[in-house]
């Protein structure tokens, strides 16, 4: 047993020892862009605060509502990397950002029913703007198509995976004996999250009103 | 006891091994901002204590008050934020954050059942002081939007915190325990607004 632990402690003190340092950054191998695409606006606050957001909202008017955006999210994110190529600089500046950041909080906060076309519409509109807001990474050596298609599996990705996941946790068969606290408070979460988001916002506004 | 040496040994290799530089006030970027953020309504007991004090109360008035209050008082709270970045001054600021204190402290004590919109409006101003003090900071923090993140989500956390306290005036002896630190809280405002005026060191 003590030999086993002995041998055990050597091999892990061998191992940690000769760790080498770790290839995250594989911009140069031949998906690079890909990657650098997809990680980009992972990279960003604003990016992550809006997302998440528009996902919430999303999930919280449920999925029949909810499931255009899997195909509307990415379009426009895309949509919005080609504008900025085409036209130059069509980045939104922080003020734009701030507003739909409080927008969005509101939204949520208010438990607004929205309709459909309105939903997609802003989520439109945010993805053009945040596709946009990304080309600025796109250098001169930049593989297009290999950085549009990155940004815009992660736009799918995290749209679908935060909708899935609020709709997993407002579902109704998500309580337990007492079901309809449970869903209540559910509810009351989530709108309580989007007045932390329209805080955000609302002081972001503020902020970009000042500058 | 050769094996626990052993084990210790370990521990202690790969703790060495994976040990990383110390960044020893790092304020930069979106980790400085978030931390700041984070830390600024932590740090200040009077602020602290107001918050918790004002998840406690709403607790003790129950519906619509708690559910009322997680929703819209980070919103109450950023529109002073937002008057503290634009540098439009409040009278007397420090004075009414401490009254806060001793206000909200006092009526956690007292179980002062005010009616609801009564309650919301006296929330709402000292939420706005407080917002003030926060917001600013803001333009001077590493990352605003980081800063902003963190105050919010600390802000709310707080919330939660004086909502579960308040949760035990279900019991008898919750209830007695929860007016008990009302009164310290109280306490704690007066000190502060005490301080305030100069009469306190």
């Amino acid at each position: 047993m003590n030999f086993r632990l002995g041998r055990l402690g050597i091999a892990a003190a061998i191992l940690f020892a000769q760790a080498g340092a770790a290839q995250a950054h594989i911009v140069a191998s031949r998906l690079g862009d890909f990657y650098a695409g997809a990680l980009h606006p992972l990279t960003d606050l604003q990016d992550i605060i809006l997302w998440v957001a528009m996902g919430v909202l999303a999930g919280s008017l449920g999925a029949v509502r909810g499931r255009w955006l899997v195909l509307v999210f990415p379009l426009g994110l895309l949509a919005g990397l080609v504008l900025a190529r085409i036209s130059g600089a069509l980045s939104a500046g922080p003020a734009m950002n701030a507003g739909m950041i409080l927008a969005l909080g509101l939204l949520l906060a208010a438990a607004a029913r929205i309709p459909t076309a309105l939903l997609c519409a802003i989520a439109f509109g945010l993805a053009v703007m945040r596709g946009a807001a990304n080309a600025g990474d796109l250098g001169p050596e930049t593989d297009r198509l290999l950085f549009a298609a990155g940004l815009a599996c992660a736009g799918y990705a995290a749209i679908t995976l935060i909708m899935a996941l609020t709709l997993a946790f407002r579902r109704p068969d998500a309580g337990t004996s007492l079901a309809g606290t449970s869903l209540e408070w559910r509810g009351i979460a989530v709108r309580a999250f989007g007045g932390w988001v329209a805080a955000i916002g609302l002081m972001m506004v503020g902020f970009a009103l000042a500058s | 006891m050769s094996s626990r040496i052993f084990a210790s040994l370990l521990a202690v290799i790969g703790a060495l091994v994976l040990a990383q530089p110390a960044l020893a006030h790092e304020q930069t970027g979106v980790g400085g901002g978030l931390i700041r953020g984070l830390l600024h309504p932590l740090t200040g007991m009077d602020h602290l204590i107001a918050m918790i004090a004002v998840g406690i109360w709403g607790a003790q008035l129950g519906a619509p008050a708690i559910w009322v209050l997680p929703i819209t008082f980070p919103l109450v709270m950023a529109f002073g934020g937002v008057l503290g970045v634009l540098r439009i001054p409040l009278p007397m600021p420090e004075v009414v954050i401490a009254l806060s204190a001793l206000i909200l402290g006092a009526a956690v004590a007292m179980r002062l059942r005010l009616p609801f919109a009564a309650a919301a409006i006296v929330v709402a101003v000292f939420a706005v002081f407080h917002g003030h003090a926060h917001g600013a900071e803001l333009p001077s923090a590493a990352d605003p939007l980081a800063y902003g993140v963190g105050f919010v989500v600390a802000t709310g956390l707080l919330h939660l915190c004086g909502i579960a306290i308040g949760t035990l005036t279900r019991w008898p002896a919750g209830e007695r325990l929860i007016q008990g630190l009302g009164v310290v809280i109280a306490a704690l405002g007066g000190y502060f607004l005490a301080q305030s005026f100069g009469a306190a060191a």
